[in-house]
């Protein structure tokens, strides 16, 4: 490998494991994470980050991420589908619930790791589709 | 927290309670360690000797579930000893004369008897506390996943009011939040009685205020919490979206919540792994990860920072917001024409008075901590400082209860339950990161060589623990981190599902689950029963 340093991108984010929220760059190349640097003018952090921060990161590359739409078959295993299929399953899931049982029969569950916009659309969606408040996020358990 | 991470080196007495901070918030402990070294005292109230608690200057080795014992105690001992900041008192809070008649019988002996930590060493907090000019409280789910989870955190405030430890620098009482944007998360409207920017949904006002933006009348009567979803799916909720949690894994009472979710008709997770959760999903949808997406998470301080795309996803997996905005398009919902993350955030600035004051452009600095309600302001490091949210301070008139299930004969010991330095929550992430699997290969059980002695336990070989729900087999770790009585392990691992055990009772007004205590029964086995699948 000869790459010149033109082929590394640093790109300033925010660890992703705690509420403390330290600043740090990361260090890519060829599409891969391959450092992070504390950030020295991170406010939250002023340079410093935990065992978590600094190494955590390699499960971005683990081949098990998902990287497919899955749906369920009719005989109950989870096959590989394209995102129309997948998106379309999904919503008319929803709307076959909503048909049969009505608006209080579908709830959502938002996450305390995604970032706040994914948040937000999980609420808007849950609330424009039903009408309810029936949404939560997991800071409960 | 009521107060920017930077106070926390701020403090002439530091009382962490519930908190197992070198390990949980290494990154801020770092910044109580300064205050130490500049001559701070610290008070560390926890069940077990973590290493919090070795470097205290008094540490109070409470019964787990005996929190709002101790500190009603404290705050019995700092009216009698004449500590209360009686002028703070005066302008700034209601109810003091009422609390003084409910802390009568509070006395330090009282509390001995249902902590287990002797009257002496709590009057000395309270003197050492009550008596300091700056005195900050430092908590996390220790204090809050009990069934009297609001009693704690209520009893805590009192303390500050009591000694008008709030609105001013090295002060306050300061949740330190577990997950990147459990903040985050409350801010944007993800809880069933707020709008986004807490605005509650039963106002009428705020109703017709979304009514507006939305286009679709809200229900004024709040959403039930997730716990109460979960008792319900088969019976009244027949459909979820579960977006990156792995409820089965972090869940109490697994069995329950496995039962419940394969009792729905339609279950759509959206997640970057096959989590447990997921494979019980119809529709499994791949979600971008945090170094592949934009957008904000928020912190503990309350400070708004950006999240920025590092490197593309793997194969065809999409940022969240994008795949959530696609499903709801499919089913006819209009105002979900969102191209980016810049109008979605946009929207909930615009929507929400705590986040007025900016917007996708403004935050990119990451030097706003909300309130920021208007443009121009420059945001709020330290809460309460003139005055609070309401008006004045309200004491609150907790009492001390029982743990949902307490010890008998067939369940001795006390389970406490908590997190690990090298891993986070249910694994999905560190689990599958090679450097930190070494450090942490496995999940033990932490026991006092006294109780592995009666018990028939041996460093290092399997024993079975069980609760009235479930049993499991786990490894045995002999240590005097651990009390007498009282035994340890983390939720952390799949393949050692505590929460199989956990689930006794929630806390009535928030639903936290009582995830710190459960009494179990623990016995040696000579081999783990069933070996994790691989
Ligand atoms: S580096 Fe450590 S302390 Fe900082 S945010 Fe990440 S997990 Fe928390």
């Amino acid at each position: 490998m000869n790459a010149t340093t033109s082929d590394i991108q640093t790109t300033r984010t925010i660890c992703g494991y705690c509420g403390v929220g330290c600043s740090l760059d990361l260090v890519t190349r060829d599409n891969r994470i391959i450092a992070v640097h504390p950030a020295f003018d991170g406010p939250a952090n002023e340079g410093a980050l935990c065992v978590k921060g600094q190494f955590a990161y390699d499960y971005v590359h683990h081949p098990d991420r998902l990287s497919h739409p899955l749906v369920r078959d009719g005989e109950g295993r989870l096959r590989q589908a394209s995102w129309e299929e997948a998106l379309d399953r999904a919503a008319q899931g929803f709307m076959d619930v909503l048909q049969k049982h009505g608006r209080h029969a579908v709830y959502g569950v938002a996450s305390g790791r995604t970032p706040s916009e994914a948040n937000y659309m999980m609420q808007k969606f849950i609330r424009v589709g039903f009408g309810t408040n029936y949404i939560d996020n997991c800071s409960r358990a | 927290m009521s107060n920017p991470l930077a106070d926390m080196e701020k403090p002439d007495v530091i009382f962490c309670i519930g908190t197992n901070m070198t390990e949980a918030h290494p990154v801020a402990a770092t910044r109580l360690k300064k205050a130490l070294a500049r001559g701070a005292k610290m008070i560390v109230a926890d069940p077990r000797r973590i290493r919090l608690a070795e470097m205290a200057d008094l540490y109070l080795p409470i019964r787990v579930g005996s929190d709002t014992a101790l500190l009603l105690g404290m705050a019995h001992v700092i009216v009698r000893e004449g500590l209360a900041d009686l002028e703070f008192i005066a302008t700034r809070t209601e109810g003091y004369d009422k609390l003084v008649d409910h802390l009568q019988e509070k006395t330090p002996e009282w509390a001995a008897s249902i902590t287990g930590v002797p009257a002496a060493r709590i009057e000395e907090a309270a003197i050492l506390y009550g008596s300091s000019d700056r005195a900050a409280i430092f908590y996390t789910l220790g204090i809050t996943e009990h069934i009297c989870g609001v009693e704690n955190v209520q009893s805590l405030c009192n303390l500050a009011l009591l000694t008008g430890n709030f609105g001013r620098e090295g002060t306050g009482v300061n949740p330190m939040r577990g997950q990147n944007n459990i903040q985050g998360a409350g801010d944007s409207g993800a809880l069933p009685n707020n709008y986004a920017g807490f605005q509650p949904v039963d106002d009428a006002a705020n109703q017709a205020k979304f009514e507006k933006a939305y286009g679709r009348r809200v229900d004024l009567e709040k959403g039930i919490t997730k716990v109460t979803a979960l008792e319900q799916c088969g019976d009244r909720i027949f459909g979820m979206l579960i977006d990156g949690e792995n409820t089965v894994v972090s869940d109490p009472d697994q069995e329950h919540c496995i039962h419940a979710l394969k009792s729905l008709e339609h279950l759509v997770v959206i997640d970057i792994f096959l989590t447990e959760t997921a494979e019980l999903a119809d529709v499994v949808l791949p979600a971008a990860s945090w170094a592949e997406t934009d957008g904000h998470f928020v912190n503990t301080e309350r400070r708004i920072q950006r999240v920025r795309k590092a490197v593309d996803s793997p194969g065809e997996a999409r940022p969240d917001w994008w795949i959530i905005g696609q499903i709801a398009r499919r089913m006819g919902m209009s105002g979900f024409d969102y191209d980016s993350p810049v109008p979605i955030f946009n929207e909930l600035c615009a929507l929400s008075p705590i986040y007025n004051g900016i917007d996708w452009d403004l935050a990119e600095s990451g030097q706003y901590q909300w309130p920021i309600p208007y443009r121009g302001h420059p945001g709020t490091p330290r809460l309460h400082e003139d005055a609070f949210i309401n008006g004045r301070g309200k004491f609150s008139f907790t009492d001390y209860r029982d743990p949902a299930e307490t010890i008998d004969e067939d369940y001795p010991l006390w389970l406490t339950t908590g997190r690990r330095l090298e891993s986070y929550h249910t694994r999905t992430q560190t689990g599958r990161s090679e450097g930190i699997n070494e450090l942490l290969p496995e999940e033990t059980l932490e026991v006092h060589p006294g109780d592995a002695a009666r018990y028939g336990l041996r460093d290092g070989g399997w024993a079975r623990m069980s609760s009235r729900r479930g049993a499991v087999d786990v490894r045995v770790q002999t240590t005097r981190r651990s009390p007498q009585g009282t035994v340890f392990a983390s939720f952390s691992f799949a393949d050692v599902p505590i929460n199989v055990l956990t689930g006794s009772g929630y806390d009535p007004i928030t639903h936290t689950a009582e995830l710190k205590v459960c009494p179990v029964h623990v016995e040696p086995i000579a081999e783990k029963a069933q070996l994790a699948a691989d």
